[in-house]
């Protein structure tokens, strides 16, 4: 391609992704402050902090961010404690069929995830887990298997041997080495998988819904409630508030995204 | 071989033994919740959906219309596709989930070749921009796009200022369509991407001395190289958009409405429980169908 042509092509790009991914945000973020927006005009016609001050007052909202609170991180408390000693042992213990459980894992990505929920929640049905705290922790658990253990195996995979065994040579004990050794240069890659896995729990929207009903109702969940049945406004600036963890974690993992440490993670 | 050999030896294969035993026991807490959320729910859902149900559950025969039988039967099957409505779900879920993979392929793929193949600022620019969605929830995505693309929303209002009529594709197909791209982008650019990168360059450059123009390197070289990275992320989508809910929930149609819409309603308002676990079990055979198409494509791949 001539240089011309590509710069239009890019900017073409450009400005077309723009309108298309960002222009919808930014759309929600006037919304949020707006107490007067009538059709079919481009901009509020009176801007105001009122549904601000409505939406921080509502007790159903804290509630709700309780919720969140209290599940999302400990869903991924719990994924790194399930699935780190699991990445280890398949980067550094002989496991039998290591590749095998490495691949079946994947499984959870083959199905269709809201039929799963619907098989889960039937299931959870019979078993009495429907509507209860640790019925919700599991469904939200179940989405950060995968890259809790691709993530920090290919972490564990890139640590070079010489340094563990020059370590180890030195005298030092195998959880010496572990702990000063392997897991510091891993603990990058460590972090984006936990912080992926508190994202990932913490907007999980679809398998909450049906599990965790009536009882539980995190951010997302009643966000489905603000669509229905409040002005635009307040769903706007539920809408800011539930998108501020995403987009500050955005800004602390970009970099590694695009140096491929997530690629790396699906195995291509 | 001495007694002392025989003992450094038993010594040497008890340690691989120990360790192998170490290695399956910290790997089984990931496979034991595979095997609880993944293997027992889904065979749940096979026999519950064949008519097989459990007797001494009383939760579980409360549900309504429900089809109890000692042996398999496909009765419960036959009943939904003798709904007429139900035909329209499936039909328009497969086709909403095959036009979002198509749109996300080559939307991706063109976006993956530039950011590759450029590095000024422009392309740097436009690999922050398609991570964006990666990191919105998808209910504020849906209702972002909802807000912004409805027939009264943001466009609307701009095209109305233009004089021009606006037909909007919120609460028709393409809203799903749309909510599918906005949401895929990322995976796809990423995947794709990566597959770029493991193209040698001297490779394009060979070609390229060869005379190759843009469209030749990209049918002859780039793509049957990089063939297993748009399969993957052809039928992850594919799977996705089989098993979204809160796209078509509040950007579909509502007659005939997306599977996983309908799932819900019969799993929660009409109290029954067996068509929505046969729906599933339903977008678990499609998924695996484009599942199997894959490893098939991908195992020929490899023998070539």
């Amino acid at each position: 391609m001539s240089r011309p042509l590509s710069k239009v092509t890019g900017w073409a790009l450009l400005i077309g992704l723009s309108f298309f991914l960002i222009g919808p945000l930014v759309n929600l973020l006037l919304w949020a402050f707006s107490s007067r927006w009538p059709y079919p005009s481009l901009l509020p016609e009176h801007w105001s902090l009122r549904w601000w001050r409505f939406v921080l007052q509502d007790h159903s909202i804290a509630h709700a961010v309780w919720a969140s609170l209290s599940t999302a991180p400990v869903v991924t408390l719990l994924s790194v404690l399930l699935c780190l000693p699991a990445a280890y042992a398949l980067s550094r213990l002989p496991v039998p069929g290591g590749r095998f459980w490495m691949i079946s894992l994947l499984a959870i990505n083959a199905f269709p995830k809201f039929g799963l929920y619907i098989a889960i929640a039937t299931l959870f049905f019979r078993i009495g887990l429907i509507g209860t705290y640790w019925g919700v922790i599991l469904i939200q658990l179940l989405g950060t298997v995968v890259f809790m253990v691709w993530i920090p195996k290919a972490a564990f995979d890139a640590v070079p041997r010489e340094l563990e065994e020059a370590a180890r040579d030195c005298g030092a004990k195998p959880l010496a080495v572990f702990l000063r050794v392997t897991l510091p240069i891993a603990l990058p890659s460590i972090a984006i998988a936990a912080i992926l896995a508190f994202l990932a729990a913490f907007d999980e929207s679809q398998g909450t819904l049906i599990v965790g009903a009536p009882n539980i109702t995190t951010m997302p969940i009643l966000m489905y409630r603000l669509v229905s049945s409040y002005p635009q406004p307040v769903s706007a600036v539920f809408s800011v508030l539930l998108g501020l963890p995403s987009l500050t974690l955005l800004l602390l993992v970009r970099r590694s995204l695009l140096s491929g440490r997530l690629a790396a993670g699906f195995g291509v | 071989m001495t007694t002392l050999q025989a003992g450094a030896r038993t010594q040497q294969e008890k340690r691989p033994i120990r360790a192998q035993l170490t290695g399956l026991l910290l790997v089984a807490p990931p496979i034991a919740l595979l095997a609880l959320l993944v293997a027992w729910p889904a065979v749940s859902a096979i026999s519950f959906s064949l008519g097989l149900i459990p007797g001494n559950n009383l939760l579980f025969s409360q549900g309504l219309h429900l089809i109890r039988s000692d042996h398999p039967t496909f009765q419960v099957y036959k009943a939904l596709w003798g709904q007429p409505a139900f035909r329209a779900d499936l039909a328009l879920t497969v086709g909403v989930a095959l036009w979002s993979t198509l749109s996300i392929c080559v939307l991706a793929y063109a976006l993956a070749l530039y950011t590759h193949f450029h590095r000024h600022r422009l392309a740097t620019l436009l690999r922050s921009l398609y991570l964006v969605p990666m990191f919105v929830p998808v209910v504020i995505a849906s209702y972002g796009l909802l807000l912004f693309f409805e027939g009264r929303g943001w466009l609307g209002s701009l095209i109305a200022q233009l004089g021009a009529p606006y037909r909007s594709p919120i609460f028709h197909q393409g809203g799903v369509v749309l909510g599918q791209v906005w949401q895929g982008i990322p995976f796809g650019v990423l995947l794709l991407g990566a597959g770029l990168e493991q193209i040698a360059p001297e490779l394009l450059d060979a070609a390229r001395d060869c005379g190759a123009n843009i469209w030749t390197l990209l049918g002859r070289v780039i793509l049957p190289l990089n063939w297993t990275g748009l399969l993957i992320v052809a039928t992850f989508t594919f799977i996705g958009g089989m098993g979204s809910f809160t796209i078509p929930f509040l950007l579909g149609p509502n007659a005939p409405q997306l599977l996983a819409v309908e799932m819900n309603n019969y799993f929660g308002s009409f109290d029954q429980p067996q068509p929505a676990v046969a729906m599933a079990v339903l977008t678990f055979l499609i998924a695996s169908l484009a599942g199997g198409l894959y490893v098939f494509a991908t195992y020929r791949q490899r023998k070539l």
